[in-house]
């Protein structure tokens, strides 16, 4: 009976996402460009051979991941504390949580045309402070080493108060009598942090870093309005890349490959850090 | 039912149908034309005209598309992917037609524009509308690469590449700018732009115009590559310039910050408005080439393209003429700049009166370099950039980076099936 209410739900997950897997798996065995007239034709795993050969798709795949894990990484620690910040009461507490969420609020592509500009050498705000300070040009735009740190700080700005938010919902669900509790015994309110804050919001801040990575991995609008990839294809995504071949190269069957190994790949990092946090034990709060 | 209710009701249904069958055959044809932004507001009036015209005969609607060249090309990619687009006609951008031809979704203009229509536009706007001996598209506007020069700084713009380094140099020496040359030089589609004329300069091409075969490991490829790097190692250019696009460079030029700048014709009337620090101070010319190589401009420019499927094809026609007519074209340039595709236009006395650079930019049109012609182009300028953003920003060693463009060059022909 259980089985069967869920039937809506897992028809649903079969439409909108198993029936695009399955077309992308059957489109990446088969060459479909305008050389073919955009006619699927078979070419034998081609694709798959192509692709393992490709050096470009796994700079690529080496970026996404980088700048998945670095950008949720400084979120999580940044939100963590905006979190706990926003959770005290203070005066204006209300102004700023509204004004802490408006970089998120904002259309991706306008924000990162913002950041084009204060990156701007040498008009952005950046440059002119690194040259009122009497340093030389600081080109962050222009690095292929150091480049996808700035694409990493536009989305830290963008992201982290869909994070904060999220924490923040977590700590109001922490009773207060815990706390009464803990200072009752002795406890002081510096151990409380990681006595019952920490533990309690463990399950918001994995669902925090679940949304995140699965967002970050499919990072498309930021980079291609802040670097376009460059400099150098240092800055290129997966999801970039896919779309190059699909919408300016007209070349489906190659993009649907490259779609399909960034999910393959991203799959087996999550399964990985699902293992990982299995036997680490941090998932226990999440089934009590 | 009593019968007067039965009655009401047949002469209702009578009525319905009569009004339906009299509208569809007076309902005007209706044409519809995908366009940028920019192109629906500059064409406003020229669209009214016509339907005032063609009151009752034929209709046009314009669909405004996105401002950005790569946006407006997903769009329409998207729906012509889809099998019935909402539109007769669009405006695609010259490097498209080779890819939109090999995906069979245009039709030829051949029916309705013929050889003296052809031999009426000006030497520039007749290339890039034809693949293998059809016409696909007929040029909306003119447009191409222009090297403008700041009169204050120097009596004449530089001839040759070396010249082009000395005059920034020495300006830049004496204080008397902050920057020399200023150019695109992001990863993107603007970066083949400048490249194909840096390659003209020094005699280079492409792609072999005799084999199709491309030629990075041409002496004119590796002396071009030299010389790029150069305009950035040694201060000629900024290294900000590898993230540069056009907005940026006109930016530093039009804030009197640069002495040099390649761009394209929409940048000179905003250097002449009222926020630009160098009004009245900018000469514009053609980008340098050495002694014994010829300059080249590089062709931009859109132009109308009908669809194979569209059921208006010869309403659509009609449209497309009335609004690439000299008079829309005469119309847009005084209004909004837009360089005219008609010859005789550069000689009109009022448009000669309205802007003084008219000559250059018909002498710029007389060198126009379109870029390589294949369906394979995008892919093709995607190695380009790459390899020349390397070039730029990790000091890449040049020859090393054309070794490497040709063999990724020549393995992508090969493996399309382009070259043997």
């Amino acid at each position: 009976m259980n089985g069967l209410l869920a039937l809506p739900a897992l028809l649903l997950m079969a439409l909108v996402f198993g029936w695009p897997m399955l077309r992308y798996s059957w489109l990446s065995m088969h060459a479909s460009s305008v050389l073919t007239g955009l006619e699927p034709v078979s070419n034998q795993g081609a694709n798959w051979i192509r692709l393992l050969e490709d050096a470009r798709f796994w700079q690529d795949a080496v970026q996404t991941l980088r700048f998945a894990a670095l950008s949720v990484g400084l979120e999580i620690v940044l939100a963590l504390a905006m979190a706990l910040l926003l959770d005290q009461r203070w005066r204006g507490r209300g102004v700023v949580r509204a004004l802490s969420l408006l970089p998120w609020a904002l259309p991706t592509t306008m924000m990162a045309l913002g950041w084009r500009w204060i990156f701007n050498t040498p008009y952005g705000p950046l440059e002119q402070m690194a040259q009122s300070a009497g340093l030389s040009p600081l080109n962050l735009l222009s690095n292929p080493d150091w480049t996808w740190l700035a694409t990493v700080m536009a989305d830290v700005w963008k992201t982290t108060p869909f994070i904060t938010l999220l924490l923040l919902a977590g700590l109001q669900t922490i009773p207060d009598d815990l706390y009464s509790a803990f200072r009752l015994e002795g406890g002081k309110t510096r151990q409380a942090l990681t006595a019952i804050t920490l533990p309690l919001l463990t399950p918001y801040i994995l669902i925090g870093i679940l949304f995140r990575t699965a967002q970050a991995a499919g990072v498309f609008d930021l980079i291609q309005v802040l670097t376009g990839g460059g400099p150098a294809g240092s800055t290129e995504s997966i999801a970039q890349y896919a779309y190059l071949n699909a919408m300016r190269f007209l070349d489906f069957g190659y993009s649907a490959t490259v779609m399909l190994a960034g999910f393959v790949l991203l799959s087996l990092v999550i399964f990985t850090a699902a293992v990982l946090l299995q036997i680490s034990g941090l998932l226990r709060p999440l089934k009590s | 039912m009593p019968l007067m209710r039965r009655l009401l009701l047949m002469l209702m249904g009578l009525l319905l149908a009569g009004s339906i069958g009299w509208s569809s055959v007076h309902r005007p044809e209706q044409v519809t034309i995908l366009m940028p932004a920019p192109f629906v507001d500059a064409t406003a009036d020229q669209v009214k005209r016509f339907n005032a015209e063609n009151n009752g005969r034929i209709a046009l609607n314009v669909i405004r598309g996105p401002r950005d060249t790569e946006s407006i090309s997903d769009l329409a990619i998207s729906s012509l992917l889809l099998g019935t687009p909402p539109f007769d006609a669009l405006l695609v951008d010259v490097t498209w037609l080779p890819k939109y031809v090999a995906a069979d979704w245009l039709q030829p203009l051949d029916p309705w524009f013929d050889s003296d229509d052809i031999e009426s536009l000006v030497a520039g706007a007749q290339l890039g509308n034809s693949v293998d001996g059809a016409l696909y598209r007929w040029p909306f506007g003119a447009d191409v690469g222009l090297l403008y020069w700041r009169k204050d700084l120097m009596p004449e713009p530089p001839q040759t590449a070396e010249e082009l380094i000395q005059i920034a140099q020495n300006l830049r020496a004496e204080g008397r700018v902050k920057e020399g040359f200023v150019w695109q030089g992001r990863q993107y589609e603007g970066l083949s732009c400048n490249f194909v004329e840096f390659l003209s300069a020094f005699g280079g091409t492409w792609l072999d115009p005799e084999t199709g075969q491309p030629t990075f490991d041409s002496e004119a490829a590796r002396l071009t590559a030299h010389w790029m790097q150069q305009l950035i190692t040694q201060g000629t250019s900024p290294l900000a310039v590898s993230n540069y696009s056009e907005p940026e460079t006109l930016q530093a030029f039009k804030s009197g910050d640069a002495a040099l700048m390649r761009n394209w014709p929409y940048a000179w009337a905003e250097l002449q408005s009222e926020s630009s620090a160098v009004k009245g101070r900018v000469g514009v010319s053609t980008m340098v080439a050495q002694p014994g190589a010829s300059p080249a401009a590089t062709l931009g420019s859109w132009g109308f393209s009908l669809l194979r499927g569209s059921p208006h094809q010869q309403a659509t026609a009609e449209a497309i003429r009335a609004l690439t007519s000299p008079d829309a074209q005469r119309d847009r340039f005084l209004r909004q700049g837009y360089t005219p595709t008609h010859a005789a236009l550069f000689h009109d006395p009022e448009l000669l009166e309205a802007s003084p650079v008219l000559p250059q930019l018909e002498e710029a049109l007389s060198i126009a370099e379109p870029r390589p012609i294949t369906p394979l182009y995008a892919q093709m300028s995607d190695l380009l950039q790459r390899q020349l953003s390397g070039l730029l920003t990790e000091k890449r060693d040049p020859d090393q980076a054309m070794d490497q463009l040709q063999g990724a060059t020549l393995t992508l022909l090969r493996s399309a099936g382009g070259v043997s």
